[in-house]
């Protein structure tokens, strides 16, 4: 009866790791997750499989997958440019703004990963999942980002302090459920 | 992990002795209760990364722990060649025990550095970031 309980407690966390929308979380469930199959290798009379199984299984490798996600942050970044055909011409070396911004990105330990899109805007605020996206117009620049996310206001207060010439407005979504990590 | 939590550090260093003692009881009771050599080694390991957890730093040494984990694996292949080879006659029950434990000792040892090397190599020179 209560191997049962506990196969059963093993299907549902296994289902739950997979259906989180935040990595840590899934990694913590994961830990769980091998807690309670090392519990069930003990019931079924293997205590030397569930010692190993509960050390590795839930103690290295959930700190080993905690440091690879603080070490590997993916910051996504989608760049739409609708002006005018003089600046899409200049689209094939990057907008100096951009490149500062990925150097502070990377500064504070994350990856920045650049997309450009050919896309409306519109398209890419309802379908992709983004970090930033960034809106280039004839001569305004539009950026979203989520509500959510910490990493904002350090984003907007470094663009503002060192490209105050270029008329970045900051917009942010309501949406936050789409980031991972 | 970047700022030190108090209650953390103290707690763990308060587990210290009771997960060291725990890992060396496995090994040195594999022979007999389920356990043995791996499994203690693995506990041995938690211990390092634990505190690696409460202070990040570099200090520990990786060097020493390698050439150990050399030493270590020479120690296991030679000592079994020469318990089985020195005497030809039946070993008794003594000696039986002394090599079980010893091997036992052996392989915790190198598992507990071995594991040490891979997670600090992993957390301080991988990703390139």
């Amino acid at each position: 009866m209560t191997e049962n309980i506990f196969l059963i407690a093993l299907v549902v966390l296994a289902i739950v790791a997979l259906n989180t929308k935040k990595l840590r979380r899934a990694v913590v469930y994961l830990g769980a997750f091998s807690l309670v199959s090392s519990f069930v290798y003990l019931l079924y009379g293997a205590p030397d499989v569930a010692i190993a199984e509960a050390i590795i299984g839930s103690t290295i490798t959930t700190v080993l997958y905690l440091v690879a996600l603080r070490k590997y942050q993916v910051f996504s970044i989608y760049y739409a440019n609708s002006a005018n055909d003089q600046n899409l011409r200049q689209l094939k070396n990057e907008p100096p703004f951009l490149t500062s911004l990925e150097a502070f990105l990377i500064k504070r330990e994350m990856e920045p990963q650049l997309i450009y899109s050919g896309e409306p805007i519109e398209t890419i605020l309802a379908q992709e999942k983004f970090d930033l996206a960034i809106h280039h117009t004839d001569q305004d620049i539009w950026i979203y980002g989520c509500a959510e996310d910490y990493q904002i206001d350090a984003v907007e207060e470094y663009l503002l302090a060192n490209h105050s010439d270029l008329n970045i407005h900051l917009i942010r979504c309501a949406e936050g459920d789409d980031n991972e990590a | 992990m970047i700022d030190r939590s108090e209650i953390i550090s103290r707690m763990t260093g308060l587990l210290y002795p009771f997960i060291l003692l725990f890992g060396f009881y496995i090994i040195l009771n594999g022979h007999a209760s389920p356990g043995g050599g791996f499994q203690g080694g693995a506990v041995l390991a938690a211990v390092f990364i634990t505190r690696y957890l409460v202070e990040p730093d570099r200090c520990i040494r990786l060097k020493t722990l390698k050439t150990a984990e050399k030493v270590l694996f020479i120690c296991i292949i030679l000592y079994p060649a020469f318990f089985l080879f020195s005497t030809t006659a039946n070993h008794s029950e003594l000696t039986n025990l002394t090599y079980l434990i010893a091997m036992n000792f052996l392989i915790g040892l190198k598992v507990c550095s071995g594991f040490t090397i891979i997670f600090f190599r992993f957390a301080f020179y991988e990703g390139g970031i």
